[in-house]
């Protein structure tokens, strides 16, 4: 298998078992490769937006949508485990990814009211609620831990 | 990208912040993108769609406006 595959797969599959992100080394030992290699494939899959390193370090991960190795306001519940995301785009895309039943607890954006959408069955459960993107698409990568 | 419980609180967000107020999903179609972009994130062939792809997705979902155009300057 392609080894930027490799690498890819051992970043989302440890998110996917341990709600965090791999560092460099961390998947250099998993895959049995250097640390040079695996840094060059944090850096070519941050160029296919698949992951956004931590900002001043690039051996750490910030996010792989829709994953976040940072708290945010979005939590998500998925068989147990507690996820992060970035956004409430990518909250829901935990439970898609997963493929299984979810729930994000989260706030109005403006109230601050505590929400919650449900995922069950393949579909999330009728909620009224409306999702806002703030910038436009073809500006989402110009910051996107901004957006 | 924030959820809001309606269309009221999107634009008092938007006004405290002096922000115009952009093309408001639903839950139904925020569903929709979450799987197109993610449900197969976890497989060898993985990949975020291009911009073509994303702008053919937004058309099937119901997203039309300019404001989802990828290629948009």
């Amino acid at each position: 298998m392609d080894f930027l595959i490799d690498v890819k797969l051992a970043i989302y599959r440890t998110f996917a078992e341990t709600t965090h992100a791999p560092t460099v080394a961390d998947v250099a030992q998993q895959l049995g490769a250097h640390v040079d290699d695996v840094q060059q494939a944090f850096h070519d899959l941050h160029k296919k937006r698949l992951l956004v390193p931590e900002p001043g370090d690039p051996t750490r991960i910030r996010m792989a949508p829709p994953f976040s190795n940072v708290p945010t306001s979005f939590n998500v519940t998925v068989g147990g485990k507690r996820y992060h995301a970035p956004c409430v785009w990518d909250s829901i895309g935990i439970p898609a990814a997963l493929h299984t039943d979810g729930m994000v607890r989260t706030r109005d954006g403006q109230s601050k009211e505590s929400m919650t959408l449900v995922i069950r069955d393949g579909a999330p459960k009728p909620t009224p609620c409306v999702a806002h993107f703030a910038v436009p698409a073809g500006h989402w990568w110009d910051d996107i831990i901004y957006t | 990208m924030l959820l809001f419980r309606s269309e009221e609180t999107v634009e008092a967000w938007c006004a405290e912040r002096n922000l115009p107020v952009r093309p408001m999903i639903t839950l139904d179609q925020l569903w929709a993108l979450a799987q197109e972009w993610y449900s197969n994130r976890l497989t060898e062939e993985s990949r975020r769609p291009g911009p073509d792809e994303m702008a053919s997705i937004f058309a099937r979902i119901g997203l039309a406006d300019p404001f989802w155009d990828p290629n948009a300057p």
